[in-house]
C-alpha cells in the first residue's frame, strides 16, 4: 500500500491521515441493537474542540470511551481516531496508537497498589523511551500542574474523590496527547473543581487547545462555559447538538 | 488450554523485548518486591521444613539401614531422595501455596477491578507490567530456595546422623561419594522450570477471570492445582531426562 508523505502507515491496511479530525463516530450502534438501524450515532470532534456528550444511563454514552480507545469494536459503522479506523489495528499497533489518546475511564481506573505518583508516572515510564530523569521531571511537572504535591504518596483508597480524579486526569494528560476522552469525569466534584480540572486537561503543554470528548449526565453552567459543543444522546442517537 | 498457555508464554516473551528504559527500572522494582515476598519471606519456612524432613529421613534411614549393615547407602538416600527429588518438590509446593495463590488472586483482582483494561487503554502491555516481573521473580526465588533447602537438609542430615553416633567425617564422606555436580545444576534447572510454572499457571488463570469477584477464588484454585500437576509431571520428566 502506498501512503502520501503526510501519512503514516500504522499496520497492514491502516494509515494515519494527516489533518484528519481527532475523533469521528460514523453510524455507530451504541446500544448493541442491530435490529434498530435508525439508532446510529454520528459525531465529528474537530481539533481543539471540547465536546460534551450528555445522556442518561443506557443512553449509549457509556460506550463512547471504549470505542474511541479501541477497547470495544463497533458492531456497525466505524470509529476513526486521527483518521485511523482504530478497531482494525493489530493488538501491538493498537497499544502504541493509544498513547496518542489520553483516557480517564469512569470511576478513575487508578491501580490500587500504586501511589498516586506512580499512577501518574505509569504511561511516561512504560509507554515512552525517556531517560529516568526525564521521566521524573515530567511526572513532577504533572504533579504540580494538577496540584497533587501534598498527596502523591497516598494510594487511591487513601485519597478523596477529587484527588483521585485529579490523579486520573494527570495520567490522561501525561503523554501530552492531542485528544483526551473522559468518562463521567465530574461525578462527585464541586463545579469549581470540575471547572479547574477541565481547564487543565483541555490545554496542551504548548498552551494550545486539545480536543476533548467528555461524557456526563449533565453539565453545570460554569463547566458549560468551557465546552464548545454539547451533544445530547438519547437511545444511542445524538438528538441535540448545541455549539 | 494448552494453546492458550502457549500464546500466554509467547506474549510474555514478546513483552520482554518491548521494555522501555524507564520501564526496566519499574520492572526491576516490581521484581525485587516479588523476590522479597516469594524468597526472602519464605526462607524461615523452607529452612524449617528442610531441617525436619532431612532429620526424619536420615534418622529413620540410619535405624533401618543399620539393621542390615548398609549405613553407607545413607548418601544415596540423602542425595537421591531428599536433594534431588523431595527438596525441589517441597520447595515448589511451598512457593505455590504462599506466592502462587497471591499471584493468581492479585491478577484476578487486577482484571476484575478493570486495572488490566486501564493499562491497555494507556498503551501499556499488561504482560510487561504484571506477568514478566512475577515470572522472573518466581524463577529466581524458587531456584534460590531450592539451593537453601539442600544446604539446610545436608546440615540437618548430619545432626540426625550425629545423634545416631556417626562422625562428621564419615557422614561427609558418605554424602560426597553420591553428590555430584549434576545434582547442583539439576537443582538450578528444576528451579527455573518449577518457578516458571508457578508464575505461568497462576498468572494465566488469574488473568483469565472475566465475570466478577466470585471468580477470584476459583481462579486461585485452578492456578494452584494446575501448578501442582505441572510440577509433578516435570519432576517425572526430569527423572527420565536426567537418567
Amino acid at each position: 500500500m502506498t501512503a502520501s508523505p503526510a501519512s503514516i502507515v500504522l499496520g497492514p491496511g491502516v494509515t494515519e491521515i494527516a489533518g484528519a479530525p481527532p475523533l469521528v463516530y460514523r453510524n455507530v450502534d451504541l446500544l448493541g441493537r442491530p435490529d434498530l438501524p435508525d439508532r446510529r450515532f454520528n459525531l465529528v470532534i474537530e481539533a481543539g474542540a471540547v465536546v460534551a456528550a450528555i445522556g442518561e444511563e443506557d443512553s449509549g454514552i457509556e460506550a463512547l470511551g471504549g470505542l474511541a480507545l479501541g477497547l470495544l469494536a463497533p458492531t456497525s459503522g466505524s470509529v476513526e481516531v486521527f483518521g485511523v479506523p482504530i478497531a482494525q489495528l493489530p493488538y501491538y499497533e493498537l497499544l502504541a496508537f493509544r498513547r496518542r489518546v489520553g483516557y480517564a475511564p469512569q470511576g478513575d481506573g487508578l491501580l490500587q497498589n500504586l501511589t498516586l505518583k506512580d499512577n501518574v508516572a505509569l504511561p511516561v515510564r512504560f509507554a515512552t523511551d525517556h531517560r529516568l530523569r526525564e521521566v521524573e521531571a515530567r511526572v513532577a511537572q504533572l504533579i504540580d500542574d494538577f496540584r497533587l504535591r501534598a498527596i502523591v504518596t497516598l494510594r487511591p483508597a487513601q485519597a478523596n474523590e477529587e484527588d483521585r480524579r485529579r490523579a486520573a486526569l494527570a495520567r490522561a494528560a501525561a503523554l501530552d496527547p492531542k485528544l483526551v476522552v473522559l468518562e463521567l469525569p465530574f461525578v462527585g466534584l464541586t463545579s469549581r473543581a470540575a471547572l479547574d480540572l477541565l481547564e487543565k486537561v483541555s490545554r496542551c503543554d504548548d498552551g494550545s487547545r486539545r480536543a476533548v470528548l467528555l461524557t456526563s449526565r449533565d453539565l453545570t453552567p460554569s463547566v458549560r462555559g468551557l465546552v464548545t459543543r454539547v451533544v445530547r444522546v438519547v437511545d444511542g442517537v445524538a438528538v441535540e447538538d448545541k455549539k | 488450554m494448552l494453546g492458550g498457555l502457549a500464546r500466554f508464554v509467547l506474549r510474555a516473551v514478546r513483552a520482554a523485548a518491548r521494555l522501555t528504559r524507564a520501564g526496566r527500572w519499574v520492572m526491576l522494582r516490581v521484581l525485587i518486591n516479588q523476590i522479597r515476598f516469594t524468597a526472602l519471606q519464605a526462607i524461615g519456612l523452607v529452612a524449617f521444613l528442610a531441617a525436619i524432613l532431612a532429620f526424619l529421613v536420615i534418622s529413620q534411614s540410619i535405624r533401618q539401614l543399620g539393621r542390615f549393615g548398609a549405613v553407607d547407602n545413607l548418601g544415596t538416600i540423602m542425595v537421591v531422595a531428599v536433594i534431588r527429588e523431595l527438596g525441589p518438590l517441597l520447595t515448589a509446593l511451598i512457593v505455590v501455596s504462599r506466592s502462587g495463590t497471591a499471584i493468581a488472586a492479585e491478577m484476578a483482582t487486577n482484571r476484575v477491578m478493570g486495572e488490566v483494561t486501564a493499562l491497555e487503554a494507556m498503551g501499556i502491555d499488561p504482560y510487561i507490567y504484571l506477568v514478566l516481573p512475577r515470572m522472573l521473580g518466581a524463577i529466581v526465588s524458587v531456584a534460590t530456595l531450592m539451593v537453601l533447602f539442600d544446604a539446610v537438609a545436608l546440615v540437618s542430615g548430619y545432626v540426625a546422623a550425629a545423634t545416631s553416633g556417626m562422625a562428621l567425617s564419615r557422614y561427609t564422606a558418605i554424602v560426597l561419594k553420591t553428590l555430584s555436580a549434576k545434582d547442583v545444576w539439576l537443582t538450578l534447572v528444576k528451579g527455573v522450570f518449577f518457578g516458571a510454572s508457578v508464575a505461568l499457571f497462576c498468572s494465566y488463570h488469574g488473568l483469565a477471570v472475566k465475570a466478577g469477584p466470585t471468580e477470584i477464588p476459583q481462579a486461585v484454585t485452578r492456578g494452584v492445582v494446575a501448578t501442582i500437576v505441572a510440577i509433578f509431571i516435570l519432576s517425572a520428566v526430569f527423572v527420565v531426562v536426567a537418567a
